[in-house]
């Protein structure tokens, strides 16, 4: 790896990686645990919430009614012509992972994302089997087991997105709940045993496409996990003395102590690169590393970041808490690994990171992120209560009536997402002396209809329209059907429309 | 042969072929890539074996399984069927008249009526069912020659008008072109005209032609050209003509009438889909109670 070669960082020894990554203590690690926690009880516990919204409707707070067609969250019900308000969730979140990855790197990748923290809770269970039974058959058996369980656990938790929850291991246990929640639950629990039990971190070295392309959303300025390489190396034993200039009081010091530049353009990279390849210039003494190792046998994805970013690294910070460990040990300061921006060097060794929040690309993106979020939340916030469809029957243009006035009719659709109504008022503007008739109903026509909706918020109704002889107009006349809710008055959907007279 | 040659910086044999000093390695393809590629040609093989796959000398391999395209449509068809029972059953069961309180049967036969009068009715109704003057009624609007109520749009729909089944709706206009003059036909249609005009209700009586529609065309067309269902004597008094309403095409249908023909749907259609034949038509917006 040119890297390598060029870092002068080849590993001394072989480092044996454990088959499941050693537990460690530390900031990173709370953090992580809290989030993991925090996540998943979101991720089980959302389909339990409920949310009344009336008889006839589901109580279930967020709930994906495939076959209603609808996607309720809460107060809000979405219907499928609402997926700009999607497309706009999606490039917020694409913005502001590309926000925070520019920022600090892969933290998504470390702390939030499903394959981290299925894979966390998957290694955390291993451990602890490990821990309570030992290495052998038994321990093998009992994984398995686990895993199962927990597989199972998701597959049936994500289902209960699309189904009534409370009801739905009771269904699945009697055998009535539908072949698609068996075959989800089915596909779910396997590729959750399959990605997150069985592959971990091989997800994110080898089939993951992200980290192919961070590199794109990096710069000089990002804060990363970083080895601090003119500090840690030469790594040895601990019986080999220490650099003088880190043992000393000028702790840092006798570094390149000029003023880091404030944008290291191409100067400072070749300064780096020299830097690194230049032959230690203390072979009998040792840098702050001791080589223990812990920080490669900690990682969740095996690499060794002492060898410099790498994609591999998924930004969880888990060395760094290893290492800070061990430094506190041997009673050095903390942060031979940390949280950094590549242009380290050029300072001195303890002083804390110096980051360029302002940059115009992390600007750039945060600021889409805001767009695309404020275009998804106008988007919810004026979501139309109706959705109707008024569509003129060309065949014929229009009926002559056996008095000589002239109908028109219409294949009226119509669904509503307003709670609590139960009723709609139809006329027509711009048609003097109309007189509206449902196909289904008794009855003489009336200038305004009032529609019963019932409980499943839909009509689909042949809408006619009938006018006077002395009233026709000839050819083509714009009209505009309204729809209006008659206990408020206000307009709930305005469709433009014509109406067809004979040509005279 | 000698034992194949061993590349030292690979590991892997190289094909005895030399140009200038350069070797070629052996890379043979890989195992599970041959495996599967003699399994898809072993498929090929089996599928051909029980599908019809090629041509004879005398017709076509027809295949162990002996599947057909044909057979599996008409294998779906008796699914559909099976689906649709309960509905038909239901159907057969319900008056006609009480069809429309069960909304979900309704909306069945409706869509059911749709399909089988795009069909059957269509050709001459239209496929909106507006007609065309001249040809054939519209079936959207408030005038009906045989009745609009659902029993009436049903009888017609099975036994036809002059249709030659027993059953079918009969009756039949004069030609008056032989027995009137032309005069007198032309004052008939001036008198017919103004039956639908009721600002001329006083004074049409005055007309020459009041006596003559009177004597001629009353008997079946009303006094005051309301018409009459029971003969299919079209309304006279109303905005709609099937055959024109100008002058000239009135004394023409007087001369010399023409009188539509539609053919019986009984033993062509089943009875159920008359039922939803009529239960569509009746929906259009012109049905009647």
């Amino acid at each position: 790896m040119p890297a390598t070669t060029l870092q002068g960082l080849a590993p001394s020894r072989a480092i044996a990686r454990p088959d499941i990554p050693h537990a460690v203590r530390g900031r990173f690690r709370r953090l992580k645990t809290a989030l993991t926690v925090v996540l998943l009880g979101l991720y089980f516990l959302t389909p339990w919430l409920r949310w009344e919204r009336g008889p006839g409707l589901p109580g279930q707070a967020v709930l994906f009614d495939l076959p209603g067609r609808r996607l309720m969250v809460f107060g809000l019900e979405f219907w499928p012509q609402d997926l700009p308000i999607a497309a706009g969730m999606m490039v917020f979140g694409a913005m502001a992972l590309f926000f925070a990855t520019t920022l600090a790197g892969r933290v998504w990748c470390g702390f939030a994302c499903p394959q981290t923290v299925w894979s966390d809770l998957f290694f955390a269970v291993d451990r602890l089997i490990v821990r309570l039974v030992g290495k052998g058959a038994a321990e093998r058996r009992l994984r398995t087991v686990a895993w199962l369980l927990i597989a199972l656990a998701t597959g049936i938790g994500f289902t209960a997105y699309f189904i009534d929850a409370p009801t739905l291991p009771g269904r699945l246990l009697a055998g009535q709940a539908p072949a698609t929640a068996y075959a989800t639950v089915l596909v779910l629990t396997g590729t959750t045993w399959l990605l997150a039990a069985y592959a971990r971190e091989r997800v994110c070295l080898h089939m993951c496409p992200w980290p192919r392309f961070q590199a794109a959303l990096l710069d000089r300025q990002s804060l990363v996990v970083t080895y601090q390489h003119g500090r840690g190396e030469p790594r040895g034993r601990r019986r080999t003395p220490l650099r003088p200039d880190l043992a000393g009081q000028g702790f840092g010091e006798p570094q390149p102590t000029g003023p880091a530049p404030a944008a290291p353009r191409l100067m400072g990279l070749v300064a780096e690169a020299v830097a690194f390849s230049a032959p230690e210039p203390f072979p009998s003494l040792r840098g702050d590393c001791i080589d223990c190792t812990r920080c490669v046998t900690v990682c969740p994805t095996g690499v060794d970041i002492r060898r410099g970013l790498q994609m591999g690294c998924i930004g969880c910070g888990l060395c760094i808490d290893a290492c800070n460990e061990v430094m506190v040990k041997l009673d050095r300061p903390e942060g031979l690994i940390r949280f950094d921006v590549e242009s380290a060097p050029l300072r001195p060794l303890l002083a804390p990171p110096r980051v360029d929040w302002l940059r115009p690309k992390a600007l750039a993106f945060g600021l889409a992120a805001l767009l695309a979020l404020g275009f998804s939340g106008y988007g919810m916030a004026t979501l139309p209560p109706v959705s109707a469809h008024a569509e003129p029957q060309r065949n014929p243009p229009f009926v002559q009536l056996s008095d000589g006035s002239v109908r028109n009719d219409y294949a009226l659709r119509l669904a509503h997402r307003r709670a609590g109504l139960a009723e709609v008022a139809l006329r027509v503007e711009g048609l003097e002396g109309a007189q509206l008739r449902l196909g289904t109903q008794e009855g003489a026509p009336a200038p305004v209809l009032r529609i019963a909706i019932g409980p499943d918020r839909s009509l689909d109704e042949r809408l006619l329209v009938q006018l006077p002889r002395a009233d026709v107009p000839s050819g083509r006349h714009d009209i505009a059907i309204v729809l209006t809710d008659p206990d408020s008055g206000a307009e709930l959907a305005r469709l433009p429309s014509y109406f067809w007279g004979p040509e005279r | 042969m000698a034992a194949p040659e061993r590349d030292s910086l690979t590991g892997y044999h190289t094909t005895g072929h030399e140009w200038d000093g350069i070797k070629e390695l052996n890379t043979p393809i890989p195992h599970w890539w041959v495996t599967v590629f003699l399994g898809s040609c072993l498929v090929a093989v089996l599928y051909m074996w029980l599908y019809p796959s090629f041509a004879t000398t005398t017709g076509i391999f027809k295949g162990r399984l002996g599947w057909t395209s044909h057979g599996q449509l008409a294998e779906e068809m008796v699914q559909a069927r099976a689906a649709q029972a309960g509905w038909r059953s239901l159907l057969t069961d319900t008056p006609l008249e009480q069809v429309e309180a069960n909304a979900d049967l309704r909306r069945f036969a409706i869509a059911g009526g749709r399909a089988a009068f795009n069909e059957n009715c269509a050709p001459c109704h239209g496929v909106g069912a507006g007609g065309q003057i001249g040809q054939f009624p519209a079936l959207v609007d408030d005038d009906w020659l045989w009745g609009g109520s659902l029993a009436d749009i049903r009888q017609t729909v099975r036994y036809g008008i002059r249709s030659g089944h027993d059953e079918t709706r009969q009756s039949l206009m004069p030609a008056f072109g032989e027995m009137l003059s032309a005069g007198e036909i032309d004052s008939i249609a001036a008198y017919v005209l103004t039956l639908s005009d009721p600002s001329a209700a006083a004074s049409r009586a005055r007309l020459p032609g009041a006596e003559l529609y009177a004597a001629n065309c009353a008997a079946c067309h009303g006094a005051a050209g309301e018409g009459s269902r029971d003969m299919g004597a079209p309304r006279l008094n109303d905005a709609i003509w099937l055959y024109g309403g100008t002058r000239d095409a009135i004394r023409h249908q007087i001369a010399n009438p023409r009188m539509g023909v539609m053919p019986a749907f009984a033993g062509k259609l089943d009875d159920d889909t008359i039922r939803m034949l009529a239960l569509y038509v009746h929906s259009l917006g012109g049905g009647e109670r």
